[in-house]
Order: structure tokens, then sequence, then C-alpha cells
């Protein structure tokens, strides 16, 4: 790799033409060496015991092709598959339905208050989507839900349901409720770092702001608009809570709640579990190879040697609309459900209703500290999320960096690889990490290793997904710049490509870790009595019926992640590469903010 | 964090104290306490300093409670309360053995099955606790063996809201009337070991025919059957089937409008069983633990939060008793098959 070689760096002509790059491939070998056993180590040998566990009798613990046959014949475990798929592709067309105009009201235009949406919408990413559930559940349940009540006030005691949220209907909009901060995240982090020159060149050529946006903006977006998609796809199929609160009283079987069944009857079967998985795994095997299809050789390159920094573009009268159809993502994710929420975390017994006798603080002091396992939960959701979200997000950007810049042939096998986790359900992945962390070589059980090995390799393919849909928009000439002046690979990467990267990293590594914080699946077989985190306490509180402690906790949680969030803002500011050369396009007064 | 444990501590102390007195046990408890220092059981117990706990049976706060008693009881001994649903901590079980971990000592859950599939393959340990001479009767020895011991003791009834049902369904008969169509909530056999535990004994008593009526009153159904008492609460349904006894108390107790029926044709009767595991590291602190169950300590935990106690000298919360009510527990080797045909039915007819 010494020389700049213009059309594909993976083909390496000339290695040994100079003398100074003979340590080059050594640092190479040695950081792909280290990525692939990592990749081995977290997500092949945790994959492989699922894969092993799928081919074997529950019963017998024998070599067998049974379960595979039983999906194959049984209609009972055919039609959960069909629903899920619907649930799937109606939450990933909601979510980025939603997610990416959002995402361009808020990166690319004067629309009011972007930063609070923003925000909001951040906190709709927090909610794990069965508290959000259990919210529309009290506010749309079809007798008692409060909206419901209204409507019988406005239509009369008689009328019928307004909304029933016990639904197919229900439920995919709760699932794309709560997966729009996936696509909103990824696709405002690339807008945010988009150059604007062909918006300009389209401008200058009589385009109007829509036009823009349709042809330009939006289709230079389209590797985060699909990733996107997928990942949103993916939720759909794999979501436990929302199907479980809101479709079994409707008798609707989905994939995640008939593993659950699996592992609830005796005897568990969860060798059945396991290949019940693989048809998901094949959907998603697909999408993903449309996806390549899709993109194909396409450049998506916007920031190269000559950049300009953004501008935002000027909605005129349509800015106060625009900020009120924005408002109600936030309204219907986070203000309606909280708000039912936080009534029911402040009585004393929520079955009494509304009165001052029943309102109190007990909740929350006995979340606190009248409970003693909830401080150390805390403690380890906090110290858990916060290495595994380093480690994901480390490990799934070199792997991003190697397969789009093919640093070397067969990357994109690491790349594969890197998208397993998320597709296989976390109570199957569950089993996975404790077969492969419960023996040599990595026998970790016990330690909160294992939960920071298993919670950076199942949200491994958002880091991965995150940092490929960044670097695809990064142009390859700056790198080559400082190869040519000498820089090492490992160099140019890292005081070039990860500073380019900058705030999309930071976004990057809040997409990864604030879903860990409130992931409860992967958790649930791999947690020791030392080694708690905060979302089995709160499902052994829904569990136990305790119902204000739910929602007490809930927002407890939610504050601590806002604040998280809150504290990490001026990192994002400092780190953000876009955001410098904005302000000082600011201040040289080339841009009027 | 240290000062609120020491307070909570203090707390369950002075609960379990005067909860002693006000039943005339001070003496004895106190005995029991002085006699703990020269029990070779607990000296043996302390040498090992540990104890790990696996329980589905009981919610988190009452094992907490027990826990803490036990930590009060017998200082010295760490414990370790992994508490998961039944059949989460049973799952990871069998997962640690075929791996060859051995960190459990002491699992309790909600499933009898369980412990005959662990006798089964050799992964229990007989004991004897001395204290079980003060279980009712009828749940005495429960495996001759001594491999395994009732745990606790849970209830399935029928539960309401008072202010909306002014004369509630007095049995699972009367579920069937009219009156009660669309009116219904319960949990589902496929997620729930008590709602399952329901099933088979509805099956044996009234056949499928029930299920078929039951399936046409268009109940509510959810998973667990904590479900049936949020359904209540919120006003979304107003009478719960294959309910939990004691959480409705419990949520009773708190305040909130809603209570129980003892249904005359019998309320369910389930059995948490207990056992000590073969390679427990620590047995010495798990028999310990397993003895502990049956003291007075425990059964007035188990009182305080509407639990069924497991000593006859010790009656539950507002004066109930097993003598005064009238119950079924569903036995026989094959429950297995039995609840798995039970699942399926109720697919078939209510789903």
């Amino acid at each position: 790799m010494g020389v700049i070689s213009t059309e594909s760096p993976g083909r390496t002509p000339g290695v040994a033409a100079r003398p100074a790059t003979a340590r080059v491939p050594l640092v190479k070998a040695v950081a792909v060496g280290i990525v692939a056993l990592l990749l081995l180590l977290l997500v092949v040998q945790p994959f492989g015991w699922v894969l092993y566990n799928s081919f074997h009798d529950d019963v017998s613990g024998a070599w067998t092709l049974g379960n595979y046959a039983r999906i194959v014949q049984s209609a009972d475990l055919f039609e959960p598959l069909v629903n899920s798929l619907i649930l799937a592709v109606a939450t990933a067309v909601i979510a980025v339905g939603v997610g990416v105009p959002l995402a361009w009201l808020v990166s690319r235009t004067d629309m009011p208050f972007r930063r609070t949406i923003r925000v909001l919408t951040l906190t709709a990413f927090v909610t794990p989507s069965f508290i959000g559930a259990t919210g529309w559940i009290l506010l749309a349940a079809p007798n008692s839900g409060w909206l419901n009540a209204l409507w019988r006030i406005i239509a009369g005691a008689e009328a019928g349901p307004l909304l029933n949220i016990y639904s197919m209907a229900g439920a995919i909009f709760i699932c794309g409720l709560y997966t729009v901060p996936y696509s909103f995240t990824m696709v405002s982090s690339a807008l945010d770092e988009m150059a604007v020159e062909l918006e300009d060149a389209a401008t200058t050529l009589g385009s109007g702001t829509l036009r823009t946006m349709l042809s330009i903006t939006i289709p230079l977006a389209t590797p985060a608009v699909i990733a996107s998609f997928i990942l949103s796809f993916i939720q759909g199929l794999t979501l436990f809570g929302v199907p479980a609160f809101l479709l079994t009283p409707t008798g609707i079987p989905v994939v995640t709640t008939k593993l659950a069944e699996f592992y609830q009857q005796f005897p568990p079967e969860i060798f059945l579990a396991a290949a019940y998985c693989m048809p998901l795994l094949l959907v998603t095997a697909m999408l993903f190879r449309m996806r390549r299809r899709i993109l194909g050789r396409k450049q998506y390159v916007t920031i190269s040697g000559k950049t300009r920094a953004g501008r935002l573009i000027r909605l005129g009268g349509a800015r106060w609309p625009a900020f009120f159809a924005a408002l109600l993502m936030p309204l219907f994710s986070v203000f309606l459900p909280y708000a039912a929420l936080l009534l029911v975390s402040l009585t004393r017994a929520w079955g009494q209703g509304l009165t001052w006798e029943n309102l109190s603080l007990h909740w929350y002091w006995w979340a606190l500290f009248g409970n003693s396992e909830t401080s150390t939960a805390i403690v380890n959701s906090l110290v858990y999320s916060t290495l595994g979200a380093t480690l994901c997000v480390a490990l799934g950007t070199v792997v991003a960096y190697f397969v789009e810049r093919r640093v070397v042939p067969g990357a994109g096998i690491l790349g594969a690889v890197a998208t397993v986790p998320i597709i296989v359900p976390g109570i199957v992945l569950s089993v996975g990490f404790f077969a492969a962390y419960t023996r040599a070589p990595l026998n970790l059980y016990g330690t909160p290793m294992l939960l920071i090995a298993a919670f950076a390799a199942t949200f491994l393919p958002i880091a991965y997904a995150h940092g490929g849909a960044i670097l695809k928009g990064i142009g390859p000439e700056l790198e080559r710049a400082a190869r040519s002046l000498g820089a090492g690979e490992g160099k140019a990467f890292l005081s070039i490509t990860v500073p380019l990267m900058g705030g999309g990293l930071v976004s990057g590594w809040f997409l990864v870790f604030i879903p860990i914080i409130r992931e409860l699946s992967v958790a649930v077989f791999l947690i020791t009595p030392k080694t708690n985190v905060m979302t089995t306490l709160i499902y052994n509180a829904k569990d136990g019926g305790n119902y204000e402690a739910v929602c007490a906790m809930s927002v407890l949680l939610l504050l601590l992640t806002l604040l998280l969030v809150a504290a990490a803002r001026p990192l994002t500011r400092l780190l953000s590469a876009r955001r410098t050369s904005r302000k000082a396009a600011d201040t040289a007064g080339v841009f009027p903010a | 964090m240290m000062e609120f444990s020491r307070r909570r501590l203090l707390q369950t102390g002075g609960l379990v104290g005067t909860a002693l007195l006000s039943s005339g046990l001070a003496g004895t408890a106190f005995s029991r306490i002085a006699a703990a220092a020269d029990d070779p059981l607990y000296a043996a117990a302390k040498k090992e300093g540990a104890l790990t706990l696996y329980w589905g049976s009981y919610e988190q706060q009452t094992m907490e409670a027990i826990r803490d008693a036990f930590k009060a009881t017998y200082p010295g001994i760490e414990v370790n309360l992994l508490r998961q649903a039944s059949q989460t901590v049973y799952t990871r079980l069998r997962m640690e053995l075929q791996g060859g971990v051995n960190e459990c000592d002491s699992l309790g859950t909600t499933n009898l099955l369980h412990y005959t599939e662990l006798k089964k393959v050799g992964a229990l340990a007989p004991f004897e606790p001395a204290d079980a001479v003060n279980l009712p009767d009828a749940f005495r020895g429960l495996d001759p063996d001594k491999m395994y011991h009732v745990g606790a003791i849970s209830l399935t009834s029928i539960n309401y809201a008072p202010g909306k049902v002014p004369t509630p369904p007095a049995s699972w008969q009367a579920l069937l009337e009219d009156q009660w169509h669309g009116k219904i909530t319960t949990g589902s056999p496929a997620f729930s070991g008590d709602v399952a535990n329901w099933v088979v004994a509805i099956r044996r008593k009234y056949g499928d025919d029930f299920l078929r009526a039951f399936g046409k009153q268009k109940p509510k159904v959810g998973q667990s059957n904590v479900d049936t008492v949020t359904d209540i609460l919120a006003g979304e349904r107003v009478v719960g089937s294959g309910a939990p006894f004691s959480y409705t108390l419990t949520q009773k107790a708190a305040g909130n409008p809603i209570d129980v029926v003892a249904p005359s044709d019998d309320a369910i009767l389930n059995l948490g069983v207990t056992g000590i595991l073969a390679k427990a590291p620590h047995p010495n602190a798990a028999r310990l633990f397993t003895n502990f169950l049956y003291s007075k300590e425990v059964s007035l935990i188990l009182q305080k939060n509407y639990w069924p106690t497991l000593r006859k000298d010790v009656a539950w919360a507002e004066g109930r008793s097993l003598d005064k009510l009238k119950w079924t527990r569903n036995t026989g080797d094959d429950l297995g098959p039995e609840v798995a045909e039970g699942i399926a039915k109720w697919k078939e007819y209510v789903r």
C-alpha cells in the first residue's frame, strides 16, 4: 500500500517499492489478527453454539435435523414467522418513513427548536419498548385507556373504544415508534457530516428546497437510510416485550413470544429455539444482499479534500408547521406514555386513582434506597454499558474501516460476521454466550467481563453498520494524502479518518450504549447475584406485579440516561470535525448562522 | 448505602421482633438465636462462609426478607440470591450442570417436575430438615428419598374489583355465567405455571367443556396471572380467573381496590419445591438454609407478605388457614404430558 492508488486500494501494487513500508504489513497483520480473533471469540464462538444446538435434540442431546423438520412441517410454528415478518416490515417502514424526514428537518433546516426535538427523540430511544408499551396500555387499552375514556366523554358512554392497543396495528405502532430513533440517529449523523457542494450545485441550477432534498440530500444519505431500514426490520423481528404485552391478549403469536414459550415449558426446548432463529437469519441475509445490489458501486462520498461546511435550508413559512409535525414523535413516544408512567409511579397504590392522599414519592425512595439490590444494579448497568459500548464501537468501526477500504482481501467476511448477532433474538443469544463463555478458552462465568463481552457482541452490528454508513461518506483522498506524506496506515486511520468520523462516532457510541443499558433478554442467563443489572430488576418487579415500582424505576432509568446524554453533549461538540469547521466558517463570516 | 442497609436490617429485625412478641414467641426465638451459636451445622456453614440461592418461588420482596432474616440469624454467611422466574433459574441450572459449572447451592422453584428430573440425573443431595416436622401434614415427606422438600405454597383463585362487582363469582363454574362475558382477565398457560396448573385441574374436574365455555366468555389473556391484578386495577376487566391469591391480598393491603374469592369448587394449590444440589459448593450452608425455611421467623415473614405459612403453628395473614378453605392439588406422576395437552386444548378453545 505504498502508493496512492486512485482506483482500488484493495489491490496492493508495489508493497515492496519503498523500504519504509516494510513495517506497515506488520501493523496491518497485527490489527487484522486482533480483530479476527475478537470476532472469533465474541461472535463466531457463541453463534457457533447456537448453530450447534439447533442440530441437537432437546431431550436426548443427539444430533438431529428434527428441529428444522418441525419448523417446516408444523403450522403452529409457521404462523408466528409470518406474523413476525409483517411486524418487522411495518416497523421498518414506519421507522424510515418518520425517522428520515425528521432527521432532515433537524439536521438541515432552520426549523425552530431543532435541538429540543433531537434530545426528545433520543429520549424515546432510551425507553425500553416494553416500558413504552406499558405506558400505552394505560393510554389506549380498549376499556380503561385514558384516551378512550376521554373519547367516551366526547362521543358518549356507549361509544366503542377509539383505540385498541391490543392489536397488530397497536404493536406495529409501538414497535415503529420506538424504532424511529434508530433511523433518526443514523440518518441525521450522516446528514450532519455531509458537505454541501452538490446541494449548492442543485440550488444554483434552480432546484427548489424540496427537490434538492429529494434528489440530492436523501439519496446521498442512502447508505444510512438502508442501514437503518435493515436495523429497524431486525428490531421488529427480535423485540419481545411489545408483542408479549400487546399481541398475547389477541392471540397473535410471533417468533419471540413463541421462543419464550419454548423456554417456559417443561422440559424447555432450547435447541428447538435455536433452530427457530435460523429463518430470521436467512431473511436478514437476503436483505443485506439487496442492500449490496441497491448501493452497488455508486458513490456517496461527500467529505473530501476540498470540503465546505454545511448550511441550513430555509423553510420560510413552513418552519412552524414543520416543528409541530416533528413534535408528534416525542408526543407519542415520550410525553403521553411517560405522563402515564409518572402518574402511576407517584401513587402509593395506583388502583386508588389520583387523590392527594395517594400521592407519594415512596416508590422512588424504595427504588433508590429501600431495595439493597438497586444501587448495585445501577452501578453495574452504567459500568457494563460504558465499557461494552466502547469495546463495541471500537471494534465495529475498525471492522467497518477494513470493509469499506478493503484493507485486506476477504474483509467482507469480517463484516458479515459482525452483522450476525443482532439477528438472533436475545434469549437464544444468551444461551449461546452462556455456552461459549463458561468454558475454555474464555471462561468468564460470574465475572462482569461476561456481560460486557456479551453486550459488546450483541450490538456490534449497530456499531458496524453505523461506522460503515459514515465511512461511505468520507472520501479516501485525505487518508491517501496522509499516506503519501509518509504516515502509516494505522496513523492515517487514527489521525485522519477517526477525527473526520468524529461526531458520528459519538452518536454511534450512544446508538450502542443506550440499547445496552436497556437490554434485558441477553442478560437473562448471564447475570449472577453480584452482576445484576437494572433491567433484570425492573423485569422482576413486573414479574412480581409491582407496577408502581416498574414505573418508578423506568422513570429513573430514563432520567439517568438523559443525564449521561446531557453530560456527553460537550464531548460531542468537541469531537465533531464538521461542527468545528462550521464554527470556523461562522467565525470567518462565511456562513451566517 | 451502608447506612441504609443497616437501617433496613434493623427494620427487618424490628418487624420480626414485634411480630414475635405479639405472637408470644419471643422466648423461643431468642433461645433459638442463642442456640444457633452452638449448632454444629451452623459452624460448618460458617466455615463455608457463603451460600448461593437460585430461587423463583416468592416474589423479590419476600425472598429478600427471608434472605435478610437468615443473615441476621446466622451472621458470617454471605448470601448470594439469584431471584428470577422459576423456569429461567431452572434452565440456567440445567445449562450449568451440562457445562460442569457448580455455583448453585439451593434451588427453589414452583415446578415439582424440575426436581423429579434433577433427581433422575443424580443432581440432588438428600437432606432431612429437622424443623420440617412443623409443616402441615399434607406436605411432609414430599420425596421418600428426601431429595426435595416443600419450599412454598401458592393458591390460584378468583380476584375481582369490589367497587364494580357487588357479588363476585363464587366458583369456577360461576365464571361461565352470562354476566361475566367480556369481563374476565386471565393469564396464559403457555407463560404461567399457575395457569397451566389451573387448566389441568379444571380439565380433571369439568373436562374440555369448561374450556370451551370459558373461551366463549372472551377472556382477556395476558402472560402471567399477575396481569389479572393489573387489568382489574386499571379497570380493563373486573374479574380475574386463575388469579394469584397471595399477590392479590398484598395489593389489597397496599390499599388497592381488589379482593379475592376462594372458589367453592376448590382453590388450586401448587407447591413450590426446594432442593440442595449434589455438587453444591456450600452444602452445609444450603442445609442450614433449607431448615431455616421451616423456622417461625420465615413463616412470620410469609404471614406478613400474605403467603401461606410453612408451619402449622403460624396462621396465615388475616387468620386464614388451609383448613378453612377448599383446595385441590394436581398430583400424579404423569403431569408433564397432561400440562402439554392442557395447553394445546387451551389454544384450541380459548385463545
